[in-house]
């Protein structure tokens, strides 16, 4: 972790160099993942692929004994909210990265819409320092697109490229103007800068708190039509024609957005998608009798919608599970359903939420993993870093009063169901964390 | 995985009165059965019962009201119960104090019930569930969400004018999506087992799945007439009248509004009801509001008995409890 510098491009190119080895784990670095296989002893390096390895290990190399865990690579997060700068209640880069670590993200895209948003170099250069100075995950931090994420001018987004953003993006915040869009895709076109683009229009449902449906209808709540997802995600799909803009689609939410993104690249345009991890779970039902822990800016919709989603990161369509962390405190959940903060903080609860989608949701679980590791790396061109390696202890419960971030709305688990718990992290080929000494996996 | 509903207790009892979801036909008609007894209790010379007696009910209104929040106090009053009143809406909550802070100072001044009017839907369920143990909460409104005690004073005046309700035929006139009155009406009858209830209005103001509140959409307000036993306009708010979601209140009352005309096509001795407050030539015509099949007035005598029935019932299964 002290390899962590204070660029973003330094970190981007992953240079770091630790070395250390593993005994006895169950090797799942590679694009093939069995968790039942034979338990190997692999070598991991910093600056090179991992190995497997006989024997005792080259002098001065520590060893950690891997109890027959599962090794994954360390996860990449496209998208969540470290809340800094921004009022310390809801989370502090400190709290945020070291939760991000502790759940195996190594690599965390920052959600421009912190207080004030990412939009100068003042505020990339505090989130750089004070994300090196937590000792967590890498934070990589998203551009706000327009001045204050208000969508009526440009941001510097070159300026805050040269000096560690690696994409740009409105975060929840809506953009009306569509000629400006348009203007900024080209502009980022220009300096290959991927855009990642949440699909919501400006005026449709945008005071509505939950999917348009029989849930909200029946209890007197305004709606998020799927249209306002379809509509902004058809005028992004079109500005892509025209600028030629790498445009990332954030955290889709319904059946149809799935085809118009499937479409889309099957047209051959550089567009790409991610889905929050809580949405290949939860659905409209989970917020019946005005249950604020599934407010979410991003509606769950219906479980057609749900299985589409399910569906689409398994065929490839969606390339990326984010976490769309959003922590809070106590008391922004403690008013009637439409005026909650909406938001999952889902750090804490991510790997047993992936891990189950082999079973609840079908999706195989080496597609699901390459979801949060090769799959959203692609998306923004990122370095392999083969020093970052997560220890998963896949049967063991989760431990319900342990957190780290500084949310209190952590999701809402089906205790039976939920299996999975980050034993320790590598980055860079050093140990970065160690939650707890494994158990041995049967 | 969701939430439990706070307003039963293990034995299916009513501890607060929130909405009329999972309640059973039992329930309800026991609540009616017993305004039955307390209606009488308006026509005597000494208005008032003692079961509340020495208790408090504070009225507290996060949103303006004049007639809701005047039965509620007449009906505690009949009670014998001690009320305050406390006006909201421009009071600290207006001055960024939380809901929450407010309950805390209230619960403090030892009331026994509240009864709420909120503008957010959830409201009502939000407070039960957050307020302390000794007190009872009535949903006087919350939000688009449930105003379930005035879908209970509308079957009660239904069923003193057409007893067998399984037989009727009800049809429901405009704004449903933003109506908490709509949906406590269609709560009520569909737990009642009314024949029918037929919905209508333009598609901005009634819901696309509006069959899961039991409703049966009708885009013609003569088609959907015809036959029908009660007849119920619903308030349309002046700010969907002028573009949002009717182009204009002529052409709303040209097509949904309730004129003498229309009312013809009805069973002859068919009910007509609102609400209140009515908009005359927009919902209704004043001739209709006023003529002889009208029974709005009676629904707001029913408002009292309903009321003292919810209140009595709700504080007398909390009597055992500290």
């Amino acid at each position: 972790m002290s390899d962590q510098g204070s660029s973003g491009a330094r970190e981007a190119s992953g240079a770091v160099g630790g070395r250390l080895m593993l005994r006895s784990v169950v090797d799942g670095l590679g694009e093939r993942i069995d968790p039942a296989a034979r338990p190997v002893d692999l070598l991991i390096d910093g600056a090179a692929p991992p190995r497997r390895i006989d024997g005792e290990p080259p002098d001065g190399v520590p060893v950690i004994d891997g109890c027959g865990l599962l090794a994954l690579p360390g996860f990449t997060d496209l998208y969540a909210r470290l809340r800094e700068p921004g009022p310390s209640r809801r989370g502090t880069l400190a709290s945020e990265c070291r939760a991000a670590l502790a759940g195996g993200f190594t690599r965390v895209c920052a959600a421009p819409d912190t207080e004030p948003a990412i939009d100068s170099t003042a505020t990339v250069e505090l989130v750089l320092r004070h994300a090196a100075a937590a000792g967590g995950a890498r934070v990589l931090p998203i551009a706000a697109l327009t001045v204050g994420l208000r969508g009526e001018a440009m941001a510097e987004l070159a300026t805050l490229q040269g000096i560690g953003c690696v994409a740009a993006g409105q975060g929840d915040a809506p953009l009306a103007d569509t000629r400006l869009l348009r203007d900024a895709m080209a502009y980022a076109a220009g300096f290959d800068i991927p855009l990642i683009m949440r699909a919501q229009d400006a005026r449709i449902g945008i005071h509505g708190c939950a999917h348009d449906g029989e849930v909200a209808m029946r209890l007197g709540l305004r709606g998020i039509p799927v249209s306002a997802e379809t509509i902004a995600l058809a005028r992004l799909i079109e500005l892509v024609h025209e600028t030629g803009a790498r445009v990332h689609v954030s955290r889709l939410s319904s059946a149809r957005a799935v085809a118009q993104v499937r479409e889309a690249k099957a047209a051959g345009l550089p567009i790409s998608a991610d889905v929050g991890i809580a949405h290949l779970h939860f659905t409209e039902r989970d917020l019946d009798g005005f249950d604020a822990r599934f407010a979410s800016a991003v509606p769950f919709r219906t479980e057609a919608d749900r299985d589409a989603l399910r569906g689409g990161v398994a065929d490839g369509t969606i390339e990326a599970i984010c976490s769309d962390h959003a922590p809070l405190d106590a008391d922004a959940l403690l008013a009637p359903f439409p005026q909650v903060e909406p938001g999952l903080a889902t750090f804490d609860r991510f790997l047993p939420m992936l891990l189950a989608l082999p079973e609840v949701a079908g999706i195989p679980l080496q597609r699901a993993v390459e979801a949060v590791t090769r799959g959203p790396a692609k998306v923004l061109g990122l370095p392999p870093l083969p020093g970052d390696v997560v220890l998963v202890d896949v049967g063991k419960t989760v431990d319900p009063g342990t957190w780290w971030s500084a949310g209190v709305n952590l999701p809402v688990l089906d205790e039976g169901s939920c299996t999975g718990s980050v034993a320790r992290v590598m980055m860079g080929g050093r140990e970065a964390v160690r939650s707890h000494e494994p158990g041995r996996v049967e | 995985m969701s939430l439990p509903h706070p307003q039963l207790d293990a034995e299916g009892r009513l501890l607060h009165f929130l909405d009329l979801d999972g309640l059973s036909r039992e329930t309800l008609t026991g609540i009616l059965d017993t305004a039955e007894t307390l209606a009488p209790v308006g026509e005597r010379r000494v208005r008032t019962v003692p079961l509340l007696r020495g208790r408090t009910v504070a009225n507290l209104f996060f949103e303006n009201s004049t007639r809701t929040r005047t039965a509620f106090e007449l009906a505690a009053k009949r009670l014998s119960a001690d009320v305050l009143n406390i006006d909201l809406v421009a009071s600290s909550t207006a001055k960024g104090e939380s809901l929450l802070d407010t309950l805390r100072v209230l619960e403090a001044l030892q009331a026994d019930m509240f009864v709420v009017r909120h503008s957010q839907s959830g409201a009502a369920r939000f407070i039960a569930r957050h307020v302390c143990p000794d007190v009872a909460v009535i949903n006087g409104g919350d939000g688009q969400h449930a105003h379930p005690t005035q879908g209970l004073l509308d079957v009660f005046t239904i069923r003193r004018h057409k007893p067998d309700i399984e037989q009727l035929v009800v049809v429901l006139i405009g704004d449903i999506v933003h109506s908490r009155v709509a949906r406590s009406d269609l709560a009520a009858l569909s737990i009642l087992g009314a024949a029918e209830i037929r919905v209508v209005g333009p598609r901005t103001l009634v819901p696309r799945d509006v069959a899961a509140l039991g409703g049966r959409f009708m885009p013609h307000l003569d088609e959907a007439l015809v036959g029908a036993d009660v007849i119920m306009g619903l308030r349309l708010q002046r700010e969907r009248m002028q573009g949002a979601a009717v182009p204009s209140s002529s052409e709303f009352f040209r097509h949904y509004g309730l004129t003498r005309e229309r009312l013809a096509l009805a069973r002859p001795d068919a009910i007509v009801m609102h609400p209140g407050p009515t908009n005359r030539g927009v919902e209704i015509a004043g001739e209709v509001a006023d003529g002889p099949q009208s029974v709005i007035l009676e629904q707001v005598t029913a408002g009292l008995a309903v009321r003292m029935a919810v209140m009595s019932m709700v504080l007398g299964n909390r009597a055992g409890r500290t």
